[in-house]
């Protein structure tokens, strides 16, 4: 019924989640510190609904700054990628800014746009946008000669050469910028939830921190973990997909 | 009408502050349905010549017609190309890439299918019309590129060095392969290669090139009745003509 | 080379020099977007108010502290992880896995069991640091080519030639790759914490002006940040750029 691998994860998992509740239990680790499961159930039993509401208003603001980064980041990245030129001038001057702590960004957006959905979209665009650019121009520059001259030899226009031949060649390493800057873009927004919000999981967290109901917090953390490893997971699956013609192309 | 004419064709670069001057004074004709093949040693400029041919880049003195008309741009409907490379679409299917140049036109899934399957069975690749290019052989991977180059039944092909990557057995093998295509084709080939081999056993027509700046030193007809087998490479004639051309090659000064 | 440089240049034109002029032509609320010379000014103001570089000095403590923390002990745990296969396995999963989750979301955890002081700060900021460091460090000492040490070997090297000459030069130049991710890290880290919940530094100013939408005190120290981050980013990669030079010429490899 179940596989014998499966089972021993499982059985593992339950031995942690026992061993955690006895360590708070027993007083190991205060309970302010370490929530024990049994006080995170409680806090889904009780809150659940207001932590539901909460989720939905994060998912939003995500998937809203997950499309435009997508779309800001790829169709700049292409643009910039194809011309040798820009490429060359833009892609330094990228890398550059990326050093810069985005976070201390946030409260000009705050200043400016305020503490509601609107400033949290910006930031998780601004989060996710550089890495996706730069993984697009890096992607397309790197799509080899024969395949331009190929293209110029069949006839295909240039809307044709840029969308059937070299988006799908850049493809593996388009991907791998939306993997990782998809990954910023959730923690970008649930961070700035947490640091000045009037809704959303972060914003729960850090209420709660400050009553030092720590089962609400650890609560709403596990709540966010599992929004960002799944995003995580699902791109890495997409990442796999698409990466393994060129993987086995290049073998 | 002769389907290529090229007349005191002249071919500079600039790099830098230099020029190369990659092709002086070249002029030859091909008459339709003929298989051509251009020899040279290498950096000759074999490969510009084609790609002006082509009408990927242009002449800078002289004149090029294609069908009689001056060739400034690439026509894919009237020029099939093979490169060295393959260069396949590797997320495409064998049959997917041979169709991919009809596709661009816009032609319909039937007709591209039915076509495109028959010119792979052409090439003796009727049942890998499903796979990958990562799932062939270098040889079959050149073989649907010339499959693909026939797709938009073009009047001319032009070939640059097509066996060049291939193990010297394989290379062979396709040389013979490659006259069977062209018996139940018939269009007019334009081949290049620096093999003396090669371009004598494909062609009826030897273009032999000089150093650069290339220029065309002779043109050696090749009087070999077809169909060709491969056991004609080793006979005595074969290795005069072999000789001769190598030595017009070889005792031009640059 | 030559267009980076016209990059960074167009850059400076288009973004600052635009910021100016958008500023200055009233295109824009002058609340909203002060000019760009208003807030180098006021930047300038900055650096002369001692309680505006004590919180500077804050802050860099935290994150000079967490760093010169953090970096020793993830580069030696590294290389132990990276000589011992077997610990290796046991702590691969683990350590993926702390990194595939995103760390700031474990700040809250650490102000409950640290509160919001000097400690607290550092101890993140170690967090944040130390895992990137390890890894790269790791890498790097699986990055050495067997043959090269068996023929060291072979011509009767010493543990500690073999220690200098082989794995030092090849391991130099992702170590310091690490080093330089994990120091931005640390500062990310830092800067964050100080945002959330803190008393001093600079992080919480320019925070406490965000709130105050005290707009051109605000650009400034994002100016600021800025600056130093990429002047610490762009001398540490000249670094490893120098030292990876360096390294392939006296290395036997």
């Amino acid at each position: 019924m179940i596989r014998p691998r499966t089972f021993k994860t499982l059985l593992i998992l339950a031995a942690a989640v026992a061993a955690w509740e006895l360590i708070v239990r027993l007083g190991l680790i205060s309970a302010i510190i370490l929530a024990a499961p049994s006080d995170i159930a409680l806090a889904a039993a009780k809150d659940g609904f207001v932590f539901a509401r909460a989720l939905a208003t994060t998912l939003f603001e995500i998937g809203t700054a997950i499309l435009i980064a997508w779309t800001l980041g790829v169709g700049l990245g292409i643009l910039l990628g194809s011309s040798h030129a820009w490429a060359a001038a833009a892609a330094p001057v990228l890398s550059s800014l990326f050093a810069i702590p985005l976070i201390i960004i946030y409260p000009l957006l705050m200043a400016w746009l305020g503490i509601g959905a609107l400033s949290k979209i910006v930031f998780g665009v601004l989060s996710g946008f550089f890495p996706i650019a730069l993984n697009t121009i890096d992607g397309v520059r790197a799509v080899e000669q024969r395949y331009i001259v190929f293209a110029r030899s069949v006839g295909a226009t240039p809307l044709q050469t840029h969308a059937r031949i070299i988006f799908p060649l850049a493809l593996p390493a388009i991907v791998s910028g939306l993997r990782v800057g998809t990954g910023l873009v959730v923690i970008g927004v649930v961070v700035t939830e947490m640091l000045a919000s009037l809704g959303g999981v972060g914003f729960l967290i850090s209420y709660h921190r400050t009553l030092f109901d720590t089962g609400h917090v650890y609560f709403g953390m596990l709540l966010a973990l599992l929004v960002a490893v799944g995003v995580n997971l699902a791109l890495t699956r997409l990442d796999r997909r698409v990466g393994s013609w060129r993987e086995q192309e290049e073998a | 009408m002769p389907i290529i004419e090229v007349t005191s064709l002249a071919k500079d670069f600039r790099t830098g502050g230099a020029v190369v001057h990659a092709l002086a004074d070249v002029s030859f004709l091909v008459e339709e349905g003929r298989f051509v093949t251009l020899v040279g040693p290498s950096g000759c400029g074999k490969s510009t010549l084609l790609q002006i041919l082509a009408g990927l880049i242009s002449a800078t003195r002289g004149e090029v017609r294609i069908a009689g008309e001056p060739i400034r741009a690439p026509m894919p409907d009237k020029i099939g190309m093979v490169f060295q490379d393959p260069t396949l679409l590797p997320w495409k299917t064998a049959l997917a890439n041979v169709e991919f140049p009809l596709d661009l036109r816009g032609i319909d899934r039937a007709t591209r299918r039915k076509r495109c399957s028959e010119l792979l069975k052409l090439v003796g690749l009727g049942e890998f019309a499903d796979n990958y290019p990562h799932e062939l052989s270098g040889g079959m991977r050149q073989r649907v590129a010339i499959a693909r180059g026939l797709a938009p039944d073009p009047r001319l092909m032009l070939m640059d060095e097509p066996f060049a990557a291939l193990d010297e057995q394989t290379r062979t093998r396709m040389g013979h392969d490659l006259l069977e295509i062209w018996e139940k084709t018939r269009k007019t080939v334009f081949f290049i290669t620096h093999s003396l081999t090669e371009a004598i056993y494909l062609s009826e027509t030897v273009l032999v090139m000089s150093a650069r700046p290339g220029r065309i030193l002779d043109t050696i007809p090749i009087e070999f009745p077809r169909p060709r087998e491969l056991d004609l490479i080793g006979t005595e004639r074969f290795g005069r003509i072999r000789n001769r051309i190598w030595h017009l090659i070889a005792d031009t000064p640059k | 080379m030559r267009a980076a440089l016209l990059g960074y240049v167009i850059f400076a034109v288009i973004i600052l020099g635009g910021w100016e002029l958008i500023a200055r032509l009233d295109l824009v609320d002058p609340d909203l977007l002060p000019p760009f010379s208003q807030v180098c000014a006021i930047l300038w103001q900055f650096m002369h108010d001692p309680r505006f570089t004590a919180d500077l000095g804050v802050t860099a403590g935290e994150v000079g502290v967490a760093f010169l923390i953090a970096a020793p002990l993830a580069v030696s745990s590294g290389f132990l992880l990276g000589e011992r296969l077997l610990l290796a396995q046991t702590f691969n999963p683990v350590v993926h896995f702390i990194l595939a989750v995103p760390q700031s979301i474990f700040l809250p955890v650490f102000i409950l069991a640290f509160g919001i002081g000097f400690l607290e700060k550092v101890l993140f900021g170690i967090t944040h640091a130390y895992f990137v460091i390890l890894v790269n460090s790791f890498a790097a000492v699986r990055s050495i080519p067997h043959p090269l040490i068996a023929v060291a070997r072979v011509f009767g090297a010493t543990p500690a030639q073999i220690y200098t000459r082989i794995y030092l030069p090849a391991m130099l130049p992702l170590v310091l790759t690490g080093l330089r991710i994990g120091m931005v890290l640390c500062i990310i880290g830092v800067l964050l914490a100080e945002m959330y919940a803190s008393r001093s530094g600079i992080g919480r100013r320019i925070f406490g002006w965000g709130e105050s939408a005290q707009i051109p005190e605000l650009l400034a120290g994002i100016m600021l940040v800025s600056i130093l981050t990429i002047a610490v980013n762009e001398t540490m990669r000249l670094a490893e750029l120098h030292v990876g030079r360096f390294y392939r010429r006296t290395s036997i490899a």
